[in-house]
């Protein structure tokens, strides 16, 4: 454990140097909200990968292959095919219309405070629900790698990520994600080399063993899956659900155009895509080589999986190679928590201190230094808030709010946006229709559901969205018709549309 | 007013040629994308025999279906960027400087 201790002493005295660096180029809120918009679309791409592979994928997609098959290369795939959705409907129109956040692109279509006030709803909700499961699991993993106590482990997390945001802003973030998806990547390429040198370099082989060693059924759907309905409903959350993650929308605020912007996500789709499909080679491979009795022995959700294949690749248990390479990939996952969650906590404090307290709250009237003191005291103030909701989670299942966040974001924040963007009669109503009716739909069949309620749920899948998302844009479409038609709002469409594809804002 | 009105049609006849251009090639490819990668969450679901045949070895058509989704979202990504830097961008900066003499 002390060699993981040290490694990651290494990166977070890298990261903590980083964000000296970036504080002393944070002045405006330009620079704190995006950067000022000067990052090169490769460096976007890797900050993008930062953001996509959570420890959710990291480890989580390792070890559900591993232990349930074919399950765990879907939850794989899904996280890549969601970005063609970004890099053809999103990415681009996003960049052209908004300034910092989700919420400034609602405003400029719709220039009312109640679509706004939807708007930042959305994304508090969303970022909130994916930052709770964050921190609860940085806390347990943090505990299984290092042997801090949970509650320790929440604490100096969630400074590290104050520290990193309050001070450093965007700048820091991004380059908090570029070491971490380098060192991500870096780690992911040495264990498939020394992987697939034990096959002969033929990854059919990981599949022939596996067969053999726990029969046909395992390389079969299904094992983790079993309501059909929820395959199909885990495929849509991902294809939508990623277009409505304010996190990962903000990034693309960080590239001066859009074309910058359409070439991170294409580098992105190659960085992560490559991961995620090496996540199920790992499984595979720490299924054989590992064998899924003694991964469930470490942790029983599998979240030790890729750790565990490090080890027994450096050498096994004891070894100075296996030991090393055991430390080397907890420390990365250790960062990758923790740059994920810098991400979640700006992209939060962003909406809170744009989009509510200057654009919503004083009405735009707010000095560009006194913008930038509030944005910093707000990300303190989420932190804190994280730290402590992490710590009362312990213990508590926080597997439906990972299912509630990307159902949310697909279900209310995806129509709001693509509505915004493409339909003409779309109004306010709508904004405020779609985003009630996505969200409460989520809520509710999240909560009745059988990840809340075990054997008694009211209702059978444990991902809601094949359910919520036609409601949201169904709710989005009446709210529109039923609002009546805003002859200004469908005026003031064309010149919308002309600065969505073109970037050329409107007097 | 009336040259700077007229300036404005100009300037959104251009936005709607790029809309059109870009629903033209952006329909199909999000059909081809939503079809392959929701189609085979469809078959794990309801036709798990069908992902029992095997391909080559021990592989099976589920895992292969699985690797053609990966190639499939890198290919379109690439042929998106292609179109895009070929098609849409000279569109735009059309309808870019249109809409900037509109301003003017």
């Amino acid at each position: 454990m002390s060699i993981t201790l040290s490694i990651f002493a290494v990166i977070l005295l890298i990261s903590l140097g980083i964000t000296y660096w970036a504080a002393r180029r944070t002045a405006t809120t330009s620079d704190f909200y995006a950067a000022d918009g000067r990052l090169t679309a490769a460096q976007n791409g890797f900050a993008l990968a930062g953001d996509w592979c959570s420890a959710a994928a990291f480890l989580g997609f390792t070890g559900l292959t591993a232990l349930y098959g074919m399950d765990g290369a879907f939850y794989a795939l899904g996280p890549l095919v969601a970005f063609c959705t970004v890099l053809f409907l999103v990415a681009e129109p996003l960049r052209n219309s908004g300034r910092y956040t989700l919420g400034d692109v609602i405003r400029s279509r719709m220039q009312t405070r109640a679509s706004l006030l939807a708007a930042i709803t959305g994304t508090v909700v969303v970022n909130f629900a994916y930052l709770m499961p964050q921190m609860a699991g940085a806390g347990v993993l943090v505990r299984l790698l290092t042997g801090i106590s949970y509650d320790w482990a929440e604490i100096f997390v969630g400074i590290s990520m104050i520290v990193y945001v309050a001070f450093g802003g965007m700048l820091a973030t991004t380059w908090v994600q570029i070491v971490k998806a380098v060192l991500m990547l870096g780690a992911g390429a040495i264990v498939l080399v020394m992987a697939l040198s034990l096959v002969h370099f033929n990854p059919l082989s990981f599949f022939a063993e596996a067969e053999a060693k726990y029969g046909a059924g395992y390389l079969l759907p299904g094992n983790y899956l079993k309501n059909p309905f929820d395959q199909i409903s885990l495929g849509l959350g991902y294809v939508l659900g990623l277009a409505g993650l304010p996190h990962v929308m903000t990034r693309f605020y960080t590239v001066p155009d859009a074309k910058a912007a359409r070439r991170s996500v294409v580098w992105v789709m190659f960085l992560a895509g490559a991961f995620f499909a090496a996540t199920t080679l790992f499984g595979l491979a720490a299924a054989d080589f590992v064998g899924q009795d003694t991964i469930r022995a470490a942790d029983k959700g599998g979240n030790l999986t890729l750790p565990l294949l490090a080890q027994y690749l450096g050498g096994g248990k004891g070894s100075l190679g296996g030991e090393l390479m055991l430390g080397f990939v907890a420390a990365v996952a250790v960062a990758t928590i923790l740059a994920v969650v810098s991400a979640l906590t700006l992209s939060t404090s962003s909406t809170i201190a744009h989009d509510f307290y200057v654009n919503w709250f004083k009405g735009g009237r707010v000095d560009g230094r006194r913008e930038v003191w509030i944005a910093r005291a707000t990300a303190v103030v989420i932190g804190l808030l994280a730290i402590a909701l992490g710590i009362l989670a312990q213990g508590v299942n926080v597997a439906v709010l990972v299912i509630l966040a990307i159902c949310v974001a697909a279900s209310a924040n995806f129509p709001v946006l693509i509505l915004s963007l493409f339909w003409r009669r779309f109004n306010t109503g709508g904004v405020i229709g779609g985003m009630t009716v996505g969200l409460v739909s989520s809520v509710v069949l999240a909560m009745i559901g059988p990840a809340m309620r075990g054997s008694e749920a009211l209702w059978p899948l444990v991902n809601p969205t094949i359910v919520s998302m036609p409601l949201g844009f169904l709710g989005a479409v009446v709210g529109s018709l039923l609002a009546g038609r805003d002859m200004e709002n469908e005026k003031r469409f064309d010149a919308f549309l002309l600065q969505v594809h073109t970037g050329i804002a409107p007097e | 007013m009336a040259r700077s009105e007229a300036r404005l049609e100009v300037a959104q006849a251009a936005v709607r040629s790029l809309v059109a251009a870009k629903l033209r090639f952006l329909v199909p490819m999000t059909i081809i994308f939503m079809v392959g990668y929701i189609g085979l969450t469809v078959i794990a679901g309801f036709a798990k025999g069908l992902m029992a045949v095997k391909v080559i070895g021990s592989l099976n058509l589920g895992f292969a279906l699985i690797a053609f989704n990966y190639v499939l979202s890198w290919l379109l990504a690439l042929v998106y960027e292609r179109i895009a830097n070929k098609i849409f961008d000279p569109l735009a900066s059309r309808a870019a400087a249109a809409g900037r003499r509109s301003a003017a």
